[in-house]
């Protein structure tokens, strides 16, 4: 293992050093590093240029001045990194370190919500393929797919941003609408629920009652301007999820996960009133934190305690309970602060952000924090998701669906396996292994590709640092980005490979 | 008594003046108010002064942050502001020219404005004192090429682009100026006339803060009185430390840990500023001058994407903006109830003939010359690129002056560019004939990346052909490097970047081998106009030698400008008003201190 981890980085190496040769001539030769004093009518012409030439070593011929930024970058091993600097005198690893924080804090949410929605739809529609819900789902994700991001982007903060805010000034669901609306979910429901014949039209009209009582709950109770889950909402919730998740987890006649898993739903009831009004007003980002890991460990141990005599099953239900009810409680919390949020001076009753990371001059609690950082991440997350879903969607339902033809699935069955071991545990777990390489390969490109994202969003992260030193003609913020996407693919191109071997005892890594 | 009498008498003259004029400063300051406004490029140094740090992202902070004897507005003329200072010229020959700085000029930190200050400029600025065989290249740190600091302990080196060897500007200033005994005034003493002298002086950095960190003063007026010291003393230690922290101390891309950088002496100081996303100004409180704010808080927040401008202000989250004209802009803005301006930036599009070392020489012959400026189909250009961005814009019919500038319209006139208003191919058909050439060839060079040129250069080609004129593609990503080559091109098309209305731009462009003449233009009598236009100090006389050297410059044929580029600012008018466009730098910032909030 090691001698192959070793190996594989040695090589990448060699080819990364040529790559980087490559990027560095072609950026260098792609214009003119002075056409914009070469125009100019200052009286100091003349000695602009000289200054810009000795600053980027113009007078060094491309071939060899890569030289002298790659002795900048070899110091990196003394520890002294030094990544040269800008037409503008910048240091780029100061600019690298704010574009690279600035990009993490765009993607990371985005990649994570695009890997979840797209392997639950996909694997969903691989176990209902060719319904009109797989259908539905392949339209859709094409047409994602399909659309230039720049544009959605447009269209997202027309109708979802500058739309959504309108609305929100007077914030009013008018009958029609329920009218129109309540149907239509009953549709999609319909379509997406699995169940056929008599229980389908049950469905429909089950959505269809759900859905009106919801729009018109939403409707009287003035929802768009103080949002709230509540404890009914919460209660329903925490109970769906605890069925769901033992559902999956472990299956629900495995009914000491179920009480253990309802027992957490309880205690975060429980705890809801008191966390509402009374100590989430004192926590900052380090005791939040704190917090959170102390809610994960006491619902691990409610489930170790449950589970006897198959301890962790049940913990890992219990755990991935209270993950998502602590995330319902603090999305309820963070709409408790909404309407102060939304109606400060600073945001002047337009939540939804099109540009930038936060709102200038925004001061306040943690949780307006968490919320301005939400209105501002809303966009930029949807655009991203949506490039990313299609491919998610199509390859792991792609995947599921050659492992669940194969032979050892028909043998998993035969010897009597629930339908549900047989998909999580015997077909779930091999179709990962193909998609494993997709997300490691996504996760190092979509750091350095959400160039437009980044543009159109005013986000100046790893894009911007690109694109600005393209323009520029000014080779190294480029090299800096190239150095950090370029280690980044080899990374997790590395990763992929030990994850197969954890994923497929078949793969010997030597 | 005869005096304190005298003194009275001014006191009370100059307080009624005041008050009668209505200028007496008073706060308006509505408490709470803020304003957002969008700009394309983050802020990156508080020195302006320095080669890199000179960029409209930084001086449109600085322009807030910062008082000056004079500034542009929107016509453009230069304006004077007496509240923070006065300079009047005592002499012409030698120039001399002494500055008074206001007893209302002060720092935020509540001192005075000095001499000391101006001495910094004049030090920093005009480079005089900087080591000549100082080679920035030899002694900084050979892998980064920056100035970080670690140049020698005595070499002074102030990175502001001046070279003492070909002073130009301050850098003419070559005697120490002489400082008045009250630390109020300067007197500057030029080595050889200077026309743009106003141009040429204010107040930068504050010394007091300077002379704490590169010379460890303990106190404001310390730190002054050490700067202004080393300055009249020539201390070679003391002033390349100074020169070390001038170059690099002020350069921050997010808030300084140091508050005491951000000590301004404008209407406006730094209050926040957040890597690549915004910087927020709050309203000096110690600011006594004529430019007192009625917006408490300015945020400039840093949006490059021109609809992602247009729709941040459309959903409220910035109230200016300003982006890069194109036509979708011009579209989407005209679909929102904003208020839309539309203006002229500095910049113009032109287009040169290489009188010698042309590519086929075609160009060497006044006749083929005159021929293509007659095909050069300008107002189609206008009417198809321009006009689409902005619906008022004309062709610029002169080569020195801006348009809406004085002496434009005198000047368009009798310069004789009306004969090429209209494209003639009959008339260049016969010069053409005249000359004996056959299908002359024009090989133009302009950069092969710009769309809006090669979409002008296929409508002069097409015109061209008519009369029979083969003008080919000479085009180049590197196009930039290659102006004033020999033997490449036979006409350029690109813009020329006016960022003042100083007369002195003129010479390296029409001068027999000026910086700027990159197409070999030479004309004994235009030099001559030239050199007396650079000595000439009287505003009316530069005008008229103005207007004949763009007479004689358009009767050689030298080559013909286009359009001025267009520029859009938008704003809404329902949180804001009394915002307009300028078209030199800072632009729609020129009057900050009239934007009044508007109140529901």
């Amino acid at each position: 293992m090691t001698s192959f981890v070793l190996r594989r980085l040695l090589a990448s190496l060699l080819i990364f050093l040529a790559a980087t040769y490559i990027m560095y001539v072609l950026t260098a030769m792609s214009g003119d590093p002075l056409a914009d004093l070469r125009t100019s009518t200052s009286p100091q012409k003349a000695q602009l240029i000289a200054s810009r030439t000795a600053l980027l070593h113009l007078d060094v011929p491309v071939y060899l001045r890569y030289f002298i930024w790659l002795g900048g970058v070899g110091k990196c091993f003394i520890g002294q990194c030094d990544l040269g600097v800008t037409i503008q005198n910048q240091p780029v690893s100061v600019l690298l370190g704010q574009a690279a924080s600035s990009t993490l804090q765009l993607v990371t949410f985005a990649s994570v919500a695009a890997i979840i929605l797209g392997l639950l739809v996909g694997i969903t529609t691989a176990l209902r393929q060719y319904s009109s819900y797989d259908y539905g789902v392949t339209f859709v994700s094409f047409l994602f797919f399909s659309l230039p991001i720049f544009w959605v982007a447009v269209l997202l903060k027309q109708y979802l941003a500058i739309g959504v805010n309108d609305f929100l000034s007077a914030p009013d669901i008018p009958w029609w609408f329920i009218a129109v609306c309540a149907p239509l979910l009953g549709v999609f429901w319909m379509i997406v629920l699995p169940w056929r014949g008599r229980a389908r039209l049950w469905t429909f009209l089950i959505a269809l009652a759900a859905s009106a009582a919801m729009l018109i709950y939403l409707k009287l109770s003035n929802w768009f301007t103080y949002p709230h889950i509540g404890i009914v909402g919460l209660l329903v919730t925490g109970a769906a999820i605890a069925f769901g998740v033992t559902a999956v987890s472990t299956g629900l006649r495995n009914r000491r996960a179920l009480y253990a898993s309802l027992i957490v739903v309880g205690v975060g009831c429980a705890i809801y009133f008191p966390f509402l009004y009374g100590f989430s007003f004192y926590l900052e980002p380090w005791s939040f934190a704190l917090l959170a890991v102390g809610t994960l460990l006491a619902c691990f141990f409610i489930g170790w305690f449950m589970g006897k005599p198959e301890r962790l099953p049940v913990a890992r239900t219990a755990t991935i309970v209270g993950l998502l009810m602590g995330f319902i409680i603090i999305v309820d919390r963070m709409m408790y602060v909404w309407d102060d949020y939304a109606g400060s001076e600073r945001v002047k009753g337009r939540p939804i952000a099109t540009i930038g990371s936060q709102t200038p001059g925004l001061e306040g609690t943690m949780w307006v924090h968490m919320v301005d950082t939400f209105t501002h991440l809303l966009l930029p997350t949807i655009a991203l998701i949506l490039i990313s879903f299609a491919t998610y969607t199509r390859y792991s339902r792609a995947s599921l669906l050659e492992v669940m033809n194969q032979d050892y699935i028909r043998t998993a069955r035969a010897k009597g396996l629930t339908e549900r071991t047989v998909v999580v545990r015997h077909g779930f777990r091999n179709a990962l292994i193909p998609i494993a390489t997709i997300v490691a390969f996504d996760i190092g490109g979509i750091i350095g590709g959400a160039v437009i994202t980044e543009r159109v969003f005013g986000w100046k992260g790893m894009g911007a640092l690109f694109q600005y030193g393209l323009d520029n003609v000014d080779p190294n913020p480029v090299m800096a980005f190239f150095l950090v996407t370029g280690s980044l693919a080899i990374l997790f191109n590395l990763f992929a490979d030990i994850v197969y071997a954890g994923l497929d005892p078949r793969i010997r890594l030597s | 008594m005869k005096k304190s009498r005298i003194a009275a008498i001014v006191a009370v003259a100059a307080t009624a003046v005041l008050v009668l004029s209505g200028c007496a400063p008073q706060s308006e300051v509505v408490t709470g108010s803020s304003l957002s406004v969008a700009w394309n490029q983050p802020f990156y140094s508080y020195n302006v002064s320095t080669s890199y740090g000179n960029a409209a992202a930084n001086a449109n902070i600085t322009y807030m942050t910062g008082s000056s004897f004079n500034f542009y507005n929107d016509v453009p003329e230069l304006q004077l502001d007496t509240s923070f200072g006065t300079y009047e010229k005592i002499s012409d020959e030698p120039l001399v020219v002494k500055y008074t700085l206001a007893d209302t000029a002060r720092w935020s930190d509540g001192e005075p404005v000095t001499a000391a200050d101006l001495m910094l400029t004049w030090v920093a600025v005009g480079g005089s004192y900087n080591d000549t065989t100082f080679d920035p290249t030899e002694y900084t740190d050979p892998d980064t090429g920056a100035l970080n600091g670690k140049q020698p302990k005595d070499v002074i080196y102030f990175d502001s682009g001046a070279t003492p060897d070909d002073p130009t500007g301050l850098g003419l200033v070559t005697a120490v100026p002489e400082v008045s005994s009250d630390g109020k005034s300067v007197t500057l003493t030029y080595s050889k006339p200077y026309v743009d002298w106003e141009l040429a002086f204010g107040v930068g950095l504050p010394a007091h803060v300077i002379g704490k960190k590169a010379l460890g003063a303990t106190s404001n007026a310390d730190g002054a009185a050490a700067v202004l010291k080393a300055i009249q003393d020539k201390d070679v230690t003391a002033l390349a430390a100074i020169s070390n922290f001038w170059n690099t101390g002020y350069d921050f891309t997010e808030m300084p840990t140091d508050k005491d950088l951000l000590v301004a002496n404008g209407p406006y100081v730094i209050s926040d500023f957040v890597a690549d996303q915004y910087i927020t100004l709050t309203a000096n409180k110690e600011y006594r001058g004529a430019h007192k704010p009625k917006v408490e808080e300015i945020t400039v927040r840093f949006i490059p994407d021109p609809m992602a401008a247009v729709q941040a202000l459309q959903n409220g989250e910035v109230q200016i903006i300003s982006p890069q004209a194109t036509a979708d802009v011009a579209d989407a803005l005209k679909a929102l109830p904003v208020t839309t301006l539309l203006s002229i930036e500095g910049s113009y599009e032109h287009i040169d003939l290489q009188f010698a070392d042309g590519k086929s020489g075609t160009m060497s012959n006044p006749k083929l010359r005159q021929a293509f400026m007659m095909v050069i189909p300008r107002q189609e250009i206008v009417d198809k690129l321009i006009v689409p961005l902005n619906p008022e814009a004309q062709v610029r019919n002169s080569q020195l002056f801006l348009p809406g500038a004085a002496g434009y319209d005198d000047s368009v006139k009798n310069n004789g560019s009306s004969a090429y208003a209209d494209v003639d191919i009959e008339g260049a058909k016969a010069l053409i004939a005249e000359s004996g050439v056959a299908n002359p060839e024009v090989c133009m060079l302009f950069s092969s990346t710009n769309t809006r040129r090669a979409n002008e250069f296929a409508l002069i080609q097409q015109s061209g052909a008519l009369a029979g004129f083969n003008v080919t593609d000479c085009s180049s990503p590197d196009w930039g490097g290659l102006l004033g080559t020999p033997g490449v091109y036979d006409a350029a098309l690109f813009a020329w970047q006016n960022t003042s209305l100083g007369v002195t731009q003129s010479s390296p462009t029409f001068h027999s081998g000026g910086i700027n003449n990159l197409n070999f233009y030479s004309n004994p009598e235009v030099d001559t106009l030239l050199d007396e236009l650079d000595g000439t100090f009287d505003a009316a006389k530069q005008i008229t030698l103005q207007q004949q050297i763009d007479k004689l410059v358009w009767s050689d044929y030298y080559g013909v400008t286009v359009f001025q580029f267009p520029a859009v600012t938008a704003f809404d008018q329902t949180k804001i008003a009394n915002v307009t466009s300028a078209p030199l730098a800072p632009t729609f910032f020129w009057n900050f201190w009239e934007w009044a909030p508007v109140s529901k």
